[in-house]
């Protein structure tokens, strides 16, 4: 009996913990080997890691090499690195590139074709605001409050207040992007939390306002560059990269806010120039190689590295794309041809004989390359342009065939000093003798001789300056908005200037070109983007 | 956790303590045996009773009655199937009476025992869709991965084949129904919950289930509706497979089974011969055709090879009075037909149980441990062979020395290359398996023990029995990759050799425990059983992997890195996760008429943030035999007939851990950004949605069970609808409120309907012993499914998910997920054709009623056909005669789609001049005529519906010293009859076929004989 009682005292037991099961009924489990947002910031090199995907996102597609563990979704992360999709839609639309490649609505892009659900258009939307983004993330998490709850140190503290800046910089150049591609569109900052609701559509000039705001605001708290090239500073924000960036929104202000600001765009040029920090590279060609970080010249670029920061977008895209047919991939550092991206006849045309910059096509127009460009898939159309190379200056390859030591120069002083001529030109002030110099200085370089100097400013003309923008800046990424600027890309005087495939059928064969409506000044915003966020209007035209 | 070693230490406490109990009062004891009078098998379930006093038979047919009341009434047995006994039986105060008892078979399908989730059920009171396929139905032939076993055999059940030998094999019960988490069944074997996926376990390239040896299983059962498998929760949303393995039985034997087999290639991809390949280059890539060879080079053909296999068995079992054993040993070694490829399986396992207390406390305890060692075809080898020119020679003695990025001259591999150094030329396929090595070594073990009691004897109790099962699952593998720095596939690439390693390991357990009670008397006009548990489980991963890459020397090949030139990638990664449930299953039955079960689970999941961690999935179902109403007894050729109804609410959290917690994602050293002079690794904040939770199956299950002219046919016949909701899926959002332009929510949903029919029968009984018999099993089923919504806050394009990533064009899809459509839809333009051949470039536009110039996505582009069949059919015939056996397998699939991108991607005649060297084409060229690529054509959507002949199997059995010894030959694969013009109609998942790995016939002859 006793033991029977025992045994059904236990077997009630057991019923009951079955029933109830005691503490074991959390079923919580803390991840741990996942980086949370609570356990991060425990490490005070958290900050330094922040700030540098804020900088990578210009130099990679996602955070694994080679554009894998992409940073937006949608797309392939090589297809949608934020330099690539930059330079396709600052170049492809224009008179300087196309490419050959069929890739679904890529070839929209060499036509003006796109539509409000263009893949590479929509990416770089989207591109625009991860870089927003992650710095809005950056600046909530090291607010003087946040830093004070971590026990933050006070030198650490001191570097947090310079890496702020540096994000607030990297928030406006992206948002320069965003008003000079899209006009008007959300604004969103550190003081928007997280995944509430949409923020409110603003207009260009309110943007364009904010932009030229924050850079005024953060100009004094940005590093200042040794005298280039240093180490310390490269491929940072610095104040010399404000000014330039500033320099291009007061350029353009006529476009973004209908007022334009030519005084201030010469100043903020005058700034960077009279700095003393920046000079020419006496070569022309060595901006653009492997070892580019060495050239004083560059104020501000996007560095990347065939070992540690490897992509298939920026440099690295160009240099492969730029290869094919006869040409040889070693010749450039890189381990095979893309075939892919040529020059509009418009563009080959821009170069006079002598003139070094364009020298590096010459030998392929010779090879077999036809200058007019029947078919936009050929590689055999259109004269290849290897301008930017994956070999040193000293003509070694760079540290890995497969991706480009190459930085993408976004800012160098030779633009500078094509800034101050223009503004100048259209009345911004200045000096008819510094204008004079600048843009001679730059034909002498190009030259190697003074053959081709003006003599007085009186030959220089607003559309010298933008052949001379399109034949020192080629392939740079700066084309778009320089057309846009001069009423040519699209819009009532884009009859005015036609080149091959302007405005064609992206199927078709018509290779002529034609005037373009002015709604394609402005890319569409993504059809999802009108979903996601019903405050946001679609910009006129799409 | 410590009061769970507290309630074990007690449960087994109160077993022991339980043990010397002695009778008392003016009651006595009945035992005793249920049987089968036919064939003197046990029968266990079978309710006893006596007065209001009764026991329930166990698995071996033993039943005690304790307390039953002095003097003589009557001891009636009672079980579907059978007829019922009732004979008069007296019993003393304080003695014990022997009663056995031989119960005579009425429809011996109706009594056999399935196994249902946490207990096991009789055929004929299953009011739910469960489908149980004992060994002795299993396919036969090479089986290397246990799935393949039922493969046909199940109506609703659709086994995507895997034609690499133990390559993992899916199974979809009831057609898809996730897209971001997993679509495969929950896998239980003997009890332990495998987890979801193939096999549950962790793969390193095989399927993970390889561990199972198929000759140690004993049954498979599927529970396919809602309501028989909501009793395993969360996991349950793509169906159950509970997995039994053998038991000893009877006397002590030995018993050995083993194979030889060879396997031809049957299908390999189309491309143009060496004639056709020089014609096409001189017409369209003239350029090129100095760089032509005069070689005559098969590349196919000379990576191909005649896969050979054996297999050896041998197992040791028997039982005693108080105890079974069977230990058993299994090896299998299958090459592939494609050189490079073999799988090779050891695999041990140890069944034992004992019996204590007079047979009150059982205890089984199940181990097995394996060893797989696969191989595998390096990368890149098959689709080099298709596309590599024909005309030219497999060496080149002239090559020179390469130099490597470091500055070591490298020797060249003698090898032929293409001229140049592009990344678009194909490479040598022989240069790349010859050198390169791709090998994995699982070993996993899985083991549970677990302890049963019945507390009959206890007053009130009796039919209670409690269950203790404790489980274990741990695997270690190991993949090694290695690619020697000189032959050419990894120069052109910039790689430079590389040296991969990946060591994921994985251990998890379980704990269940559960009471089940059968009382035997009545309550009210029927009897009840309940069944109420709790169950524990927890997973602990690590997942290694490390690379290198610009490898120094070939030396050492896969046996270690001498010196890496480049960035080493190496992660590490810990992954926990912990279920817990309590379940609770009720189920009433009026004398096996009206039959009504209930069952509702409570899981707790770490997947999930707080507020979302506790789900409830309930289930109701019920059944009416028909055939045993008064009214239908005058119908003698209907021998059973039971309606069924279900409906029951099911799970799927097979997706990652962590999900919505918010992280900062690490970079790795190729993603590093140069911060002043020094490279930082980026650390990125990812958006989560915190609210993010399982998706939920809610299902419903109409069916009947017949089975006419006295169960000589019977079969099933199912209509069911599942509707799952909360599909997760990846959602665009507005980018500028979060830190992505996406998010991963629960937003979707999706539906499945169809019907199944399954008719089996003995077509010819044998008239005498040794006389012609043959049985058939037919069965049939069609799924259709449905994209209900994906975004129903989108209009658009929001509302689509592009997907099925193809060969031919970076970031290029040709399936889509639509409202509306059936999930993976081919997203395609329709073809225009003239004179019966495709004109390149021009397409219907979306309305069908023009034609316009090229394919845009959202212009002309639309959604149909599907991959997944929409009817299945399965056919298998077996008849002997004398010593002679003959069986056969058909299984036909109709509906389903594939998309040939092997065509797709190479048949243009563009493709030899894009890049340097020209590479071989698809002979759909010679079709199309094509160009240009035109990957987004329906002309590369074939229907792939088919009719193969799965297996012939020939068997003769003979004595031999007394001992049965059968001599058979299979045919695996022998035809197949089908329209699709690619490798293989079953090309894998989501219908697309891009070199995908041929499939074989395969011819094995074996023995089998028990000692």
């Amino acid at each position: 009996m006793r033991v029977s009682h025992w045994s059904a005292a236990c077997a009630a037991v057991v019923a009951a913990l079955t029933i109830g099961a005691g503490a074991c009924t959390d079923p919580t489990v803390a991840p741990k080997s996942t980086v949370t947002g609570a356990n991060f910031f425990a490490d005070p090199s958290a900050y330094q890691q922040v700030l540098a995907k804020i900088y990578a996102g210009l130099a990679v597609g996602g955070q694994s090499g080679g554009d894998g563990s992409t940073d937006i979704s949608g797309i392939d992360g090589g297809f949608s690195q934020y330099m690539r999709l930059y330079w396709e839609m600052e170049e492809l639309p224009t008179d300087e590139a196309v490419i050959a490649w069929g890739d679904q609505t890529l070839p929209e892009m060499n036509t003006q074709g796109w539509s409000a659900s263009n893949t590479f258009v929509n990416a770089m939307y989207y591109r625009v605001y991860f870089q927003v983004q992650m710095v809005n993330e950056f600046l909530r998490q090291t607010t003087d409050a946040a830093l004070a709850s971590r026990g933050v140190s006070a030198p650490l503290k001191a570097k947090i207040h310079t890496y702020r800046a540096e994000a607030r910089f990297m928030r406006a150049l992206s948002y320069w992007h965003g008003l000079d591609f899209f006009g008007g569109i959300p604004l969103a900052t550190e003081n928007d939390a997280l995944g509430a609701n949409p923020p409110a559509q603003v207009t260009r000039t309110q943007l364009y306002n904010y932009v030229v705001g924050e850079l005024t605001a953060i100009r004094d708290s940005l590093p200042v560059s040794g005298v280039a090239p240093d180490p310390a500073t490269y491929g940072r924000a610095t104040k010399g990269a404000a000014d330039m960036l500033l320099a291009e929104l007061y350029l353009n202000a006529g476009v973004y806010t209908g007022v334009p600001d030519y005084a201030d765009a010469l100043t903020s040029a005058q700034n960077v120039i009279s700095s003393g920090l920046y000079s020419l590279n006496p070569v022309y060609r060595n901006n653009f190689t492997a070892d580019n970080n060495n050239s004083p010249e560059i104020i501000f670029a996007v560095a990347e590295d065939g070992q540690h920061t490897q992509t298939y977008g920026s440099t690295n895209f160009i240099i492969h794309a730029s290869c094919g047919n006869s040409m040889n991939p070693g010749n450039y550092g890189v381990d095979g041809c893309w075939y892919g991206l040529r020059m509009k006849p418009s563009a080959f045309r821009l170069y006079n004989a002598g003139d070094s910059r364009g020298s590096t096509m010459d030998t392929l127009a010779a090879d077999g390359q036809t200058i007019a460009i029947p078919s936009i898939s050929s590689f055999g159309n259109g004269i290849p342009n290897p301008k930017f190379t994956n070999k040193t200056s000293a003509g070694a390859t760079g540290s890995n065939p497969a991706f480009a030591d190459t930085d993408f120069p976004m800012f160098r002083l030779a633009e500078a000093y094509l800034i101050y001529v223009e503004a100048h030109l259209r009345s911004g002030g200045g000096t008819d003798a510094n204008a004079l110099n600048y843009f001679n200085a730059l034909r002498v370089r190009a030259y190697g001789d003074s053959s081709a100097v003006d003599t007085s400013i009186a030959e220089i003309t607003l559309d010298t300056v933008l052949a001379e923008r399109g034949r020192e800046l080629m392939w740079e990424a700066h084309r778009r908005t320089d057309l846009v600027r001069y009423g040519l890309f699209a819009g009532p005087l884009s009859g005015n200037y036609v080149w091959a495939w302007k405005g064609a059928n992206a199927y078709g064969t018509d290779s002529t070109g034609m005037a373009t409506d002015a709604h394609l000044n402005l890319y569409p915003i993504p059809a999802n983007e009108l979903i996601a966020n019903p405050k946001v209007k679609q910009n006129t035209g799409y | 956790m410590r009061s769970l070693r507290w309630l074990i230490a007690c449960a087994l406490t109160a077993a022991a303590a339980a043990a010397p109990l002695a009778a008392q009062g003016a009651t006595g004891t009945i035992r005793g045996r249920v049987t089968d009078a036919a064939t003197q098998q046990p029968i266990p379930g079978a309710t006893v009773t006596f007065g209001t006093r009764g026991g329930i038979s166990q698995t071996d047919g033993r039943y005690t009655i304790y307390g039953a009341p002095a003097g003589t009434d009557s001891l009636r047995v009672r079980v579907i199937g059978y007829a019922p006994i009732s004979q008069s039986v007296t019993v003393a105060g304080g003695d014990t009476v022997n009663v056995d008892v031989a119960m005579t078979a009425k429809a011996v399908n109706l009594a056999s025992v399935v196994v249902i989730g946490y207990g096991q059920q009789r055929a004929g009171d299953v009011t739910t869709s469960v489908t149980q396929v004992a060994a002795k139905d299993f396919n036969p032939g090479v089986i290397v991965t246990p799935q393949s076993l039922i493969e046909n055999k199940v109506a609703g059940v659709e086994v995507i084949d895997n034609n690499q030998p133990g390559g993992g094999i899916s199974i979809r019960v009831r057609g898809q129904a996730s897209y971001t988490a997993g679509s495969e069944p929950l896998y239980v074997v003997d009890g332990v919950p495998l987890g979801t996926g193939s096999g549950g376990g962790i793969s390193t390239g095989n399927d993970p289930l390889n561990y199972l040896n198929p000759n140690d299983i004993e049954s498979i059962t599927i529970l396919k509706d809602a309501a028989s498998a909501s009793i395993y929760g969360t996991n349950a949303s793509n169906g159950v497979v509970l997995i039994t393995t053998k038991s000893g039985q009877g006397k002590s034997r030995v018993e050995y089974g083993g194979s030889f087999s060879a396997s031809s290639v049957t299908r390999l991809p189309s491309m143009l011969s060496p004639t056709q390949f020089r014609a096409a280059v001189a017409k369209y890539d003239s350029t090129a055709l100095p760089q032509l060879g005069n070689a005559n080079t098969n590349w196919l053909d000379l990576i191909g090879q005649t896969g050979m296999g054996q297999q050896h068995n041998v197992s040791f079992s028997g039982s005693g009075a108080a105890n079974d054993y069977r230990f058993s040993l299994g090896y299998t070694n299958q090459d592939g037909v494609v050189r490079g490829t073999t799988t090779q399986q050891i695999q041990l396992r140890l069944n034992y149980g004992q019996r204590f207390y007079d047979n009150k406390l059982s205890i089984r305890g199940n181990i097995a441990g394996s060893r797989s060692m696969d191989q595998f075809t390096p990368n890149g080898v098959l689709f080099n062979a298709a596309q590599m020119g024909p005309t030219q020679p497999i060496f080149d003695t002239s090559s020179a020395t390469l130099l490597a990025p470091w500055g070591a001259q490298l020797p060249p591999t003698g090898y032929y290359n293409w001229p140049g150094n592009s990344l678009t030329s194909r490479d040598n396929p022989l240069e790349i398996l010859n050198g390169s090595i791709d090998h994995a070594t699982t070993y996993r073990s899985v083991g549970s023990l677990t302890g049963k009691y019945d507390f009959s004897e206890l007053t009130g109790l009796s039919g209670l029995t409690g269950t203790v099962d404790v489980g274990y699952d741990v695997t270690y593998g190991d993949r090694v990759t290695f690619f020697p720095n000189n032959i050419h596939f990894v120069t052109k690439n910039g790689t430079w050799g590389s040296y991969g390693e990946s060591q994921p390991q994985q251990a998890n357990t379980v704990l269940d425990m559960y009471l089940n009670f059968q009382p035997p008397a009545h309550l009210g006009p029927g009897t009840v059983d309940f069944t109420g548990g709790y169950s524990y489980g927890q997973s602990h991963g690590r997942f290694a992997n490390f690379g290198e890459s610009q490898i120094e020397t070939n030396v050492l090949t896969d046996a270690g890195i001498p010196q890496s030139n480049a960035q080493p990638v190496s992660t590490v990664d810990v992954e926990d996760a912990k279920l817990i449930s309590f379940f609770g299953r009720a189920g009433y039955n009026i004398d096996d008429r009206y039959l009504f079960s209930a069952s509702l689970r409570r899981d707790g999941s770490s997947r999930f943030g707080p507020g979302n961690q506790w789900g409830n999935f309930p289930s109701v179902s019920a059944g009416w035999r028909i055939s045993q109403e008064p009214f239908m007894q005058g119908i003698s050729a209907i021998s059973d007939l039971k309606l069924r109804a279900s409906w029951g609410k099911t799970g799927n959290q097979a997706f990652g851990n962590y999900l919505f917690v918010p992280t900062y994602q690490a970079c790795n050293a190729t993603a590093e950004y140069n911060l002043g002079g020094q490279f930082v690794c980026p650390f990125r904040p990812s958006a989560v949605d915190q609210n993010i939770h399982w998706e939920a199956t809610s299902a419903w299950d109409i069916g009947a069970d017949y089975a006419i002219f006295g169960q000589r046919f019977s079969g099933t016949l199912d209509w069911y609808r599942k509707n799952t909701t909360d599909l997760l899926f990846d959602v665009p959002i507005d980018p500028a409120s979060n830190l992505s332009n996406h998010v991963v929510t629960n937003i979707g949903s999706m539906r499945n309907t169809g019907f199944e029919f399954d008719l089996g029968g003995r077509i010819k009984d044998a008239a005498t012993p040794g006389g012609l018999s043959w049985t058939a099993n037919l069965n049939v089923s069609h799924n259709s499914n449905q994209v209900v919504s994906i975004n129903p806050n989108a209009t658009g394009t929001g509302t689509q998910v592009l997907t099925g990533g193809i060969a031919g064009g970076v970031g290029s899809t040709v399936e889509v997920l639509e409202p509306g459509q059936p999930i993976y839809s081919f997203l395609v333009c329709r073809q225009f054709y003239s004179a019966g051949k495709p004109v390149q470039g021009v397409y219907y536009n979306a309305t069908g009623t023009d034609t316009v110039t090229g394919c845009t996505r959202g212009s002309n582009t639309i959604a149909e056909h599907d991959p997944a069949p929409h009817w299945i059919f399965g056919l298998t015939s077996n008849l002997s005669w004398n010593r002679f056996d003959l069986s056969f397998t058909l299984r036909s699939w109709l509906g389903n789609y594939v998309y040939n991108n092997v065509a797709s991607n190479v048949g243009d005649y563009r493709e030899l001049s894009d890049g340097s060297s020209p590479s071989n084409l698809s002979t759909s060229v010679l079709k199309s005529g094509f160009t240009q690529q035109q990957l987004l054509s329906d002309f590369y959507v074939e229907n792939a519906s088919f009719l193969r002949m799965d297996n012939i199997t020939v068997g003769y059995t003979f004595p031999w010293e007394a001992q049965r010894v059968r001599l058979y030959a299979v045919v695996q694969n022998a035809f197949t009859i089908t329209g699709y013009s690619g490798v293989d109609p079953t090309a894998g998942v989501n219908g697309i076929d891009n070199n995908i790995y041929p499939r074989s016939r395969t011819f094995t002859s074996g023995l089998s004989v028990v000692f």
